[in-house]
């Protein structure tokens, strides 16, 4: 290769590249985390350009907020009733997290736990649920839950506008991963642990949940926020399962589209409600950003 | 009170406590599978039964008489379209038919969004300062509501408010209000899944990384390979069980796409399969909408195939 192919300003930096190719990489790490960091970040930074920006100055707004208007956040809670929203949404979250864990935690300590055949199948049948779409229950859930359904002649509880019509579907979608996840944390626990406490003369299944379970506490706790965003971001059985007003059990997801449908030029409001609506998973994103990384993994990659 | 409750239990206790092995372990797991077995199992045996039937838009219970598979028929036909909001498939109009919006969304999303999870899984695995703050900005995306991932970019392309909608029309790319039309919001909808799905897909690709054994690099760099080759030939190699297993997921979850489109474009600008089930449904033609269901399913199915197939000849060679 001859020197004459490097002049110039570009065959200078290619010199330099192949010579100093550390560096290379070092710069392009850098470049590369901070277009990651800023795509990522950059419609939150948006919503809150717009959240402040005053109503009559929309239509004029840059990237970079002229005027701070940090009322608006006050005026989403006032006089909207978007805390009722997002109050409905915790409370269903949290059922099902109970649910959840507690069948799952049966479930999960027969998996990890205890030898009997069929194992691998039943385990198979639970992943054969996480591949149909949700649209592939929808008809045959929203007649068992909504009283459309006759069995011997008594028609099932009608459970529309209700807690519980969304509880259901949502505990159904949730079951698989918590049981994947609690799996594979109680199998980890040590067999002489349990085998002391039995000696101890506890029974079965006070050692589930008076050894396992405490043993496995960041297990649990992993389960249950992996469960608690995914029911708390749910779009699909939230959005069929009420009629959307606040009195009637409808979450977050009528919280904010409302906005978008009979409030159509706040879009200031809109970015108020979208940002207040985030607040509680941001919470658990920042003080357990480690068990969500873990049980993403844990459930994703259980074959 | 808690001693006869004690007393009333106690039986019960003991009778789990003489359980042999395997009973126990299926009295444990009876409870998961009663709750599954209504909510999950039965829906789907139901939906496929559903399927068969005939639409009844004036009785009690909007199912009819039984018709085979003639919904099927129907709808892969074409001869449904002029019932359904959207057809399922019509080589005509590719951005208004269901199966073609949702499998190019899928496909683009997914192709994009592994590649980019993929470098930012290269550049999160890396010791540096500050990392466990970029990883939990980084997962943010992936854990916000959908509705509000769906406003976000409803927010960001409203022509009236955003600065980014004039310059791209412009340039061409888009037009003036791109909300409204199919093709343009067929791109902010798999711009909005990549911009989700990374984290995910990157969170499952650094467990893989993780998981590599490290003595691979050592020799290699004594072998004197470049990063690149190192790249080529220790990490994509052994990261490969755990990216097919990650694109799998990605896609089951981008076939089943609706949130982000009802809260943004709209399902009659962008109608994916799920917008179609929900749309029939709501008309009140549950045996049409049972059949839609079923297909997506049969679809998503045949693409699992395609994805073991592939994977089982790259392993095999």
């Amino acid at each position: 290769m001859s020197e004459q192919q490097y002049s110039g300003l570009t065959g200078r930096i290619v010199k330099y590249a192949i010579h100093n190719s550390t560096d290379v990489y070092r710069l392009g790490f850098w470049v590369g985390l901070v277009s990651f960091i800023m795509i990522t970040l950059f419609p939150f930074y948006w919503l809150l350009v717009l959240a402040v920006t005053p109503d009559n100055q929309l239509y004029q707004m840059g990237i970079v907020p002229d005027n701070f208007n940090v009322g608006v956040f006050l005026t989403v809670v006032q006089e909207y009733p978007l805390h009722h929203y997002i109050f409905n949404s915790i409370l269903i979250a949290t059922i099902t997290v109970i649910v959840c864990i507690t069948l799952g935690s049966l479930a999960g300590y027969a998996f990890g736990r205890v030898d009997f055949p069929g194992k691998g199948p039943l385990l198979l049948l639970l992943l054969v649920i996480s591949y149909f779409p949700g649209i592939a229950f929808l008809i045959p859930l929203f007649e068992l839950l909504t009283g459309s359904l006759s069995i011997l002649g008594t028609p099932t509880p009608d459970l529309y506008n209700t807690p519980w019509g969304m509880v259901f579907p949502f505990t159904m979608l949730s079951l698989p991963i918590t049981i994947f996840i609690l799996t594979t944390f109680y199998s980890q626990i040590p067999d002489g642990l349990e085998d002391a406490a039995r000696v101890e003369g506890t029974t079965r299944l006070g050692a589930l949940f008076r050894v396992i379970m405490p043993l496995s506490a960041p297990g649990v706790v992993t389960a249950a926020i992996i469960v608690f965003i995914g029911v708390y971001r749910e779009f699909f059985f939230s959005f069929i399962m009420t009629d959307g007003s606040p009195e009637n059990w409808a979450v977050l997801v009528y919280g904010i589209l409302n906005f978008q449908q009979q409030h159509t030029q706040m879009y200031n409001m809109m970015a108020a409600a979208s940002l207040i609506g985030i607040i509680p998973i941001a919470v658990l994103v920042i003080l357990a950003q480690e068990h969500i990384v873990r049980g993403l993994t844990a459930g994703g990659l259980k074959e | 009170m808690r001693q006869k409750v004690q007393q009333a239990v106690s039986p019960v206790f003991l009778k789990i406590e003489q359980l042999d092995e395997d009973k126990y372990g299926y009295l444990l797991v009876a409870p998961v599978f009663l709750v599954l077995g209504v909510l999950a199992f039965y829906p789907l045996v139901r939906t496929f039964y559903f399927s068969l039937q005939d639409d009844d838009l004036t009785g009690v219970h909007p199912i009819g008489e039984f018709v085979g598979i003639e919904n099927y028929v129907q709808i892969l036909s074409g001869d449904a379209n002029a019932i359904l909001t959207s057809p399922f498939f019509d080589l005509q109009a590719p951005f208004s038919s269901a199966l073609i919006v949702t499998l190019l969304i899928t496909g683009v999303s997914v192709a994009i969004g592994t590649i980019l999870g993929l470098g930012m899984a290269i550049i999160l695995n890396k010791e540096f300062k500050g990392r466990r703050y970029a990883r939990t900005i980084v997962i943010l995306p992936w854990s916000i509501p959908i509705v509000i991932q769906g406003m976000m970019f409803f927010l960001l392309f409203q022509p009236s408010l955003s600065p980014f909608v004039e310059p791209l029309a412009n340039l061409g790319i888009f037009s003036s209000n791109p909300l409204i039309s199919s093709q343009d919001s067929t791109i902010i909808i798999i711009l909005i899944d990549i911009w989700r799905k990374i984290p995910f897909i990157a969170l499952i690709i650094m467990a893989g990384i993780a998981s590599i054994d490290q003595n691979l690099y050592d020799v290699a760099e004594v072998a004197g390979a470049t990063k690149w080759q190192q790249f080529r030939l220790i990490t994509l190699p052994q990261i490969k069980p755990v990216l097919f297993i990650g694109m799998i997921f990605y896609t089951i979850s981008s076939m089943k796409i609706y949130g982000i489109v009802e809260a943004s474009a709209g399902c009659s600008t962008v109608p994916t399969l799920t917008c179609l089930v929900v749309q029939t449904f709501r008309q009140q033609r549950w045996a049409t909408a049972s059949a839609i269901a079923f297909l997506t399913a049969v679809v998503i199915g045949v693409i699992i195939m395609v994805y073991v197939v592939r994977f089982r000849e790259a392993d095999a060679s």
